[in-house]
């Protein structure tokens, strides 16, 4: 199966370096390697990051609503990036707008990870997350009120709500090695979050080391969400929807999830990003939309249809 | 109890300002701030806060010396202005107040092409009682566009883009100004992504030097591969407003 979605993500990708945003097919190399590849490289990184992120967190979480965006670790990542940006650190230092992000993610996923120790219930975890989203949000939109930079607070629906516009390969260089690094700390631990399926107790009894488990997965997650949202904006539902339509294919156990996880992810963002440059190629609009409305669109209904099944 | 209230009353008024001097004019518009801070500095009660901003304004280090004002009708009552300088479309619902309190409000449209910015000059020079200071002004202008007739045989082709990748089209100041610098627009005002850009590349892009602080609209005029085209700039405080330095945008951009 995993063999399968790799092919698939390799031909989305060589789909999506056809898509240009005013025509399809190929172009003059130039504008393959210089606008349309980053484009298309992180369109399926990120929302592989995501995809991924999302499936450990509702593992290590044990808590099916786990996500990313849902749980504030994006906007964080975002608060962290737009400090860095406007204010200029990261024209002075490149490398400083991605370590904005993994702070701010770091920050976030630290908090929750502390909280769910102590939580009373899965829905209390789930609240907090709310609120740091929230407060995450208000922050940033304080944050670009106050930048000294005139179209800061337009840009709001950027940082919101994500995008792959005019993202160039100097993007993908500064996004990608903390990404793949995220990754590979997130993939190894399939074995730690099924033993935590049982529970804690049962998974120190089974020699696996919690402490550790949680402490990697919130650094893996991060790196991979933090480095994504620095370049990407927050991009939601991506984390969350992508577990659930896995499940009936690939089962119950955490540890199954992670890989076919990253792929889909991969897929779901590089078909999400290809539609948003496709439709004023289909339709008399002049602007495009932002990619998160896409993954919101999708993933909206998902989580009202999870809400119902949970509700008694 | 009366005698407090008057005591009170008077205090407030004599926090409320400065007594009355004659001619005070307020400036809510930043295209109207510099032209006062070039024609009448002496009669300055105050200028909008985007006067004092380096990337926007010609004038912002001299209007470091100056009060600045918000456009609410309170707070440019309390100075008592005689004269507020505005637009006809800018902080529409405050002039109007200002007016209704008797206060005097020129409204003027912006110019945008340099018979257009003479005549604004000369008109605003007019209301300031500062004729000779104006016409100084536009002969400075037309000095640094002596040279240019915009007749070239063949111009080269150039596109001007805008933050967020808008383009200047024809009726623009950028479009007076691309001309009077032998450039021919081949812009038609709309967005223009990166793609269409390097896909049909100009002779020449026109861009605005990078601001002082960044954000994500002016970030993307720094897309590596425009690099390809040959690039002349100018700072956007010679062409967000019209005046008498928008000559220098054409200096920079004929070479």
């Amino acid at each position: 199966m995993n063999r399968g979605l790799a092919l698939v993500s390799v031909l989305l990708f060589a789909l999506s370096l056809m898509v240009g945003d005013s025509v399809f097919g190929s172009a003059p190399l130039s504008i393959m390697v210089d606008i349309r590849l980053p484009r298309s490289a992180l369109a399926w990184l990120v929302g592989a990051g995501l995809g991924l992120s999302g499936a450990v967190l509702q593992g290590a979480l044990r808590n099916r609503l786990a996500d990313p965006g849902l749980l504030g670790v994006s906007g964080m990542a975002g608060l962290g990036s737009v400090i860095v940006f406007y204010w200029g650190w990261s024209q002075a230092f490149a490398p400083a707008l991605p370590i904005g992000g993994l702070v701010g993610a770091g920050l976030g996923v630290a908090f929750l990870l502390v909280f769910a120790g102590r939580a009373p219930s899965g829905s209390a975890l789930i609240l907090a997350g709310v609120a740091v989203s929230a407060l995450s949000a208000s922050a940033m939109a304080l944050a670009l009120t106050l930048a000294p930079n005139p179209f800061a607070l337009a840009e709001i629906t950027f940082w919101l709500l994500g995008g792959l516009e005019d993202r160039s390969l100097t993007h993908l260089a500064l996004a990608a090695p903390p990404m793949l690094c995220g990754m590979a700390i997130l993939l190894r631990l399939g074995t730690g979050l099924d033993a935590l399926s049982l529970g804690e107790d049962a998974a120190a009894s089974l020699g696996v080391r919690v402490d550790s488990v949680l402490r990697l997965a919130a650094i893996g997650t991060a790196l991979t969400v933090g480095a994504g949202a620095a370049v990407a904006g927050g991009i939601g539902f991506v984390g969350l929807i992508v577990p659930h339509v896995l499940r009936p294919f690939v089962g119950e156990r955490p540890g199954g999830l992670l890989v076919a996880s990253l792929f889909v992810g991969g897929c779901l963002l590089t078909l999400a990003d290809m539609l948003v440059r496709v439709v004023p190629l289909l339709l008399p609009v002049a602007q495009t939309p932002p990619l998160g409305v896409i993954t919101a669109l999708l993933g909206a209904p998902i989580l009202i249809l999870l809400a119902r099944k949970a509700a008694p | 109890m009366r005698l407090l209230v008057a005591l009170l009353a008077l205090i407030l008024t004599a926090i409320g300002g400065p007594a009355r001097a004659a001619d005070r004019v307020v400036s809510l518009n930043l295209c109207t701030d510099q032209m006062l801070v070039l024609l009448a500095p002496e009669r300055i009660a105050a200028l909008s806060t985007l006067a004092r901003d380096p990337t926007l304004s010609f004038v912002a280090e001299q209007a470091e010396r100056f009060p600045t004002v918000r456009a609410s009708a309170e707070a440019v009552l309390r100075l008592r202005p005689d004269l507020v300088l505005g637009t006809r479309f800018g902080a529409r619902t405050t002039l109007a107040l200002l007016e209704r309190q008797g206060v005097e409000v020129v409204r003027t449209d912006l110019p945008q092409d340099f018979p257009a910015i003479r005549d604004w000059i000369r008109l605003l020079a007019e209301r300031l009682r500062q004729v000779e200071r104006g016409e100084a002004l536009i002969a400075a202008m037309d000095a640094e566009l002596v040279g240019s007739v915009g007749q070239a045989t063949h111009p080269p082709n150039a596109v001007a883009m805008q933050p967020r990748g808008y383009t200047s089209g024809p009726g623009s100041l950028m479009d007076a100004v691309l001309r009077a610098a032998e450039l021919a627009n081949a812009s038609g005002g709309r967005r223009m992504s990166a793609e269409t850009l390097l896909r049909h590349p100009p002779d020449i892009l026109v861009l605005p030097v990078a601001p002082a602080h960044p954000s994500l609209a002016t970030a993307m005029l720094r897309t590596p591969a425009f690099a390809a085209i040959p690039t002349r700039y100018y700072r956007p405080a010679w062409t967000i407003c019209a005046g008498p330095f928008t000559g220098r945008a054409v200096e920079a951009l004929r070479r």
